[in-house]
């Protein structure tokens, strides 16, 4: 995997963490509220996926078909994991911000 | 939600699952959906449905804008991997790509565009008004139920019912009719904010809004209640646009007063947005009930008499009845109202019963409205097959000029259904932007037309308003046009003769069969023009004539003043001094020449009166004892006032009073009718109504009903000799007519500050209302042949110079070889006018046809008038020259070096 590859954008970050907070019940569905509810982002479904889908291309995200059941219409569901790359990348993220924020105490952070 | 599974949206549902790729993938999305959806309609279905909507479309949109590539992971591949085109994918992308290709050739774009803006939206325009007033169904309950009844008598085959008959047809209609709903038209003077001002009202029987089952929007509307006696239940319901703009839609009006006729009215409610009266196309401003209307028009025994016919009336079917049940209730009647009745009822009177569904107007008005309606919508409908046949023109050019990449792409293996597909789109998106354009043209124009200040004989309102039929129409139009006109362009451009193509095209450059295809095009539409055009020159030709009919009537410019003179107000000799008085004033205002007054004037669209007579020695026509002849009654002024010329004999005098002899004057008509000896001065005649009336001058024959009609006999009595209840005062003028008029009215405030007055106008305006369904047909068959014209104009230029385009070599080699410029632009042109000269051919000879068909609604015009079928051609000549020499002349203009190198 070339290093473009960790790069994660906003919603992407967003995303693989609530894989990793979901655990098992993570779909389009739990992920969409996940974000909703927790980080405040209210995204649609097909945003939910387009993500997903760049995560999947990245390497840094699995997916497999669930069994159909009798609710949602008889339709399957689409489960989602994270991969050890995903972790990796978040992992690096959260360096480089632990990194920036080092050394500002609570009086350095003001507007203007 | 009552109970059972909630649902997501089928459509959107069904849609979604059109625009996905069918997989795994999708299936989850869909299952997310319809698991949130569930979740969400519990907190309410509407909103719910609104966000699946909302999704549906972002995940539809989505997939069509960006490409979902696939995962490299081996295991989230789809089995129809993304790309793999839903079907709206593809149209997006023809669209998109379309949409390039229409704005990278903006001047090809634009004349096309406005071409087909112009052909819908004339299109439009005039559909909305055939379905304001043809097509828009009345919004009465059960409108099957309701059956129109009808007075017949000779001359009128569905007249109106005299408001006693219609009473006693009420006591009669049990086991048939459930109710009868009558109403009556009528002017009522109110009181505006300065002065006063007419408003149109209906005035109603008790049980009109519940027969037709029309709700209040606000307050009540009248009721049995409000209809027992005469002149007792001052009450008024608004209609909805009276409500709005006088009222400014304030629900609290209710209960609120209307000054009407000098009477406080109370306001009790207002009619529902969508009713607009009894009479399609004349909406009255308030409903008042019918035992109101003699305390609005005094002096008026509409109520009583039973020969005054004024009453519209509908009936509504018990279920047990039909119309033969309804029919033969009215002829029970009909018998029994001969018997009753033998003054006001002959034996060819009777009533008859016609379903309210079946009528648009008025039967007798239906036969003229229909054709008219259909005859407009072919004019219109020929213009917009003018305005495709330049769509299907240029996109033939436009196809021609891409035969090269379409073969090679055919060549490469494009699937030829998916380059007709992508042409037909390019057509239909230019339909839509056309039609976009048209609609907002046929507004303009509707706006422009509905506000123009006609000479109406009465206030007529049309609610041409662009509604969802209307729009569908264009719609579909559009596509239709689209479509229609794209497919052969498309198809023709495709032809699978890949080789030849890419082999010579050079040679393809020629005239193959696009190029015949569009000239043919060119033919038919100036052969569809100068039909156009030369009807429209035999309706001009017409207008012109019936401008010249000498009317022998309202030569002299004048102004007109129309009085009600009440009988509470002028009892007896007081109207006459009234009068007096108020003409001595007028005949003192600056300019006025002379003064008089009548009870009719001639040429009134929406009056004619007749009195009975009795000849000596001329019998009566069959089954009367009477003739019944034009009659109206003047004062000694009117004739020199209003233009009228006295041949033999005198005029009125002062001498002719209300004691003396009663006197008429009789006009040359009546003479050569009833006394070929010609000795008619001196002469006693029994008038029934009168008496003996002695006859003492001939009046010269003017135009008594209409402009076209052979000589009518009248009778002219003595205005002075009668209590006049309804007056217009006519005062010729060497000033300005209009301002006349008003002055005519100040004086007639001053004598009497509530006197009833309801026109004020000029002579001018008053024979335009005769010429109007004349110059309406003029104006907008010429407006449309000229709509005609500039398009076939458009189309061509457009071949003309799409030739020269392809020339432009040809014409290099020939002026480098020394060819005269001149020679090489007339070569050019020639091959424009050619066509021209074909389809001027085949459209004069059409319209030869044509114009012996619409013969019937010329007037002093032969069908095959001279002046119209030299003078169309001759403007079809010189149009067509210049359409096809302007762009001829540009090719001549190159420099014969850069042609050469142009391909």
């Amino acid at each position: 995997m070339g290093g473009s590859n960790r790069q994660l954008g906003d919603l992407e970050e967003l995303v693989l963490l609530a894989l990793l907070r979901l655990g098992d019940d993570a779909y389009g569905g739990s992920i969409r509220q996940e974000l909703a509810e927790r980080a405040g982002r209210e995204v649609s479904i097909s945003t939910v996926y387009v993500t997903l889908m760049r995560l999947e291309e990245k390497g840094l995200v699995r997916s497999w078909m669930g069994e159909p059941s009798g609710e949602r219409g008889g339709k399957a569901k689409r489960h989602f994991a994270a991969r050890p790359e995903g972790v990796e990348a978040l992992e690096s993220v959260r360096a480089v911000r632990e990194r920036m924020w080092e050394g500002l105490g609570e009086g350095d952070v003001h507007v203007g | 939600m009552t109970g059972g599974d909630p649902k997501a949206p089928a459509l959107a549902r069904r849609l979604l699952e059109a625009a996905l790729p069918r997989g795994s993938r999708t299936e989850a999305m869909l299952g997310d959906l319809e698991e949130e959806f569930a979740a969400r309609v519990r907190t309410g279905g509407r909103r719910a449905r609104a966000w699946y909507w909302r999704e549906a479309f972002l995940l539809a949109s989505r997939y069509t804008f960006t490409r979902w590539s696939d995962p490299r992971d081996g295991r989230a591949l789809d089995p129809r991997p993304g790309g793999g085109g839903g079907m709206l994918e593809t149209v997006w992308a023809d669209v998109r790509y379309s949409a390039r290709r229409l704005v990278r050739s903006p001047l090809f774009t634009g004349v096309a565009v406005l071409s087909l803006a112009l052909g819908i939206g004339a299109n439009t325009a005039i559909f909305s008004l055939v379905n304001a007033i043809v097509l828009r169904d009345a919004p009465y309950a059960e409108p099957d139920a309701l059956v129109d009844v009808y007075f017949q008598t000779p001359g009128f085959t569905h007249g109106v019912l005299s408001h006693p008959d219609f009473r006693d047809l009420i006591d009669a209609s049990a086991g048939v009719f459930s109710g009868l709903a009558g109403s009556q038209l009528t002017l009522v003077q109110a009181d505006a904010e300065a002065g006063v001002r007419l408003l149109t009202a209906e005035a109603v029987s008790g049980d009109y809004f519940g027969v037709l089952g029309i709700r209040p929007l606000v307050g009540r509307l009248l009721g049995p209640q409000d209809d027992v006696a005469p002149g007792a239940h001052p009450v008024v319901a608004l209609s909805h646009g009276f409500w709005e703009r006088r009222f400014g839609s304030d629900p609290g009006i209710v209960g609120g007063e209307l000054r009407l006729g000098g009477r406080p009215y109370t306001i009790v409610g207002v009619t529902p947005r969508d009713y607009h009266g009894m009479i399609r196309g004349l909406e009255p401003e308030v409903y008042v009930p019918l035992m109101m209307y003699e305390a609005l028009l005094p002096g008026s025994n509409t109520l009583t008499e039973r020969r005054n016919h004024s009453l519209f009336a509908k009936g509504r079917l018990m279920p047990s009845a039909g119309i033969v049940q309804a029919q033969g209730l009215l002829d029970r009647a009909t018998n029994d109202f001969r018997a009753r009745y033998p003054e006001a009822w002959t034996e060819s009177d009777a009533l008859v019963a016609v379903p309210t569904t079946d009528v648009i107007m008025n039967p007798m008005v239906d036969r003229v409205l229909l054709p008219a309606a259909g005859m407009i919508m072919v004019v219109v409908g020929l213009v917009l097959l003018i305005a495709c046949a330049n769509l299907a023109s240029f996109l033939l050019a436009r196809a021609a000029d891409r035969r090269r990449e379409i073969a090679v792409r055919i060549a490469l293996g494009a699937a030829r259904g998916r380059i007709v597909g992508q042409l037909l789109t390019e057509a239909v998106m230019l339909a839509l932007v056309g039609g976009a354009a048209g609609i907002g043209l046929a507004a303009w124009s509707l706006r422009l037309l509905l506000t123009a200040d006609l000479p109406l004989p009465l206030p007529i309102t049309i609610d041409a308003s662009l509604d969802g039929t209307v729009l569908s129409f264009s719609l579909g139009v559009s596509v239709a046009a689209g479509l229609l006109f794209g497919l052969a362009p498309s198809v023709q451009a495709t032809r699978p003769d890949v080789s030849g193509t890419l082999r010579d095209e050079a040679a393809a450059s020629g005239r193959g069969r696009g190029a015949r295809l569009r000239d043919a095009l060119v033919v038919g539409q100036v052969a569809v023009s100068v039909v156009l055009l030369v009807a429209a020159g035999l309706f001009l030709r017409s207008l012109d004539a019936s401008r010249r009919v000498e009317l022998g009537f309202g030569g002299p410019p004048a102004g007109i003043v129309e009085l009600v003179l009440p009988a509470e107000r002028y009892p007896g000799p007081e109207a006459m001094a009234f009068l007096d008085r108020l003409e001595e004033r007028i005949a003192g205002l600056p300019g006025v020449r002379s003064v008089g007054a009548t009870s009719n004037l001639h040429l009134n669209p929406t009056s004619t009166t007749t009195s009975e007579f009795v000849i000596e020695g001329v019998a009566p026509p069959a089954g009367q004892d009477f003739h019944s002849v034009d009659f109206a009654r003047i004062d000694g002024g009117y004739p020199a006032s209003a233009g009228l010329r006295i041949v033999e004999g005198r005029g009125f005098t002062a001498a002719d009073g209300p004691d003396s002899e009663p006197v008429v004057i009789v006009n040359e008509a009546f003479v050569s009718r009833f006394f070929p000896d010609g000795d008619v001065l001196g002469r006693s005649i029994r008038q029934t109504d009168e008496g003996e009336v002695t006859s003492v001058g001939v009046m010269a024959t003017a135009r008594i009903r209409q402009i076209g009609e052979d000589p009518r006999p009248f009778v002219y009595g003595n205005l002075r000799q009668s209590r006049p209840t309804f007056v217009a005062l006519v005062a010729s003028t060497t000033v300005d007519a209009e301002r006349t008029a008003l002055a005519m009215f100040d004086e007639a405030r001053s004598l009497d500050p509530e006197v009833m007055a309801y026109s004020t106008g000029t002579m001018e305006r008053h024979l335009a209302v005769m010429l109007l369904p004349r110059r309406l047909g003029a104006v907008v068959v010429s407006a449309f042949a000229g709509l005609a014209l500039i398009l076939a104009t458009i189309g061509l230029y457009g071949i003309v110079s799409h030739a020269v385009s392809r020339r432009v070599r040809e014409v290099g080699i020939r002026l480098s070889l020394g060819a005269d410029a001149g020679d090489v632009t007339w070569m050019l042109t020639r091959s424009g006018i050619r066509l021209v000269v074909v389809g001027g051919a085949l459209g004069l000879t059409v319209s030869a046809v044509v114009a012996r068909l619409i013969g019937r609604l010329l007037f002093g015009v032969p069908p095959l008038d001279l002046v119209t079928f030299l003078g169309v051609p001759a403007l079809f000549a010189v149009v067509a020259t210049v359409a096809s020499w302007v762009p001829a002349s540009r090719a001549t203009r190159v420099d014969p070096v850069a042609a050469l190198r142009s391909e």
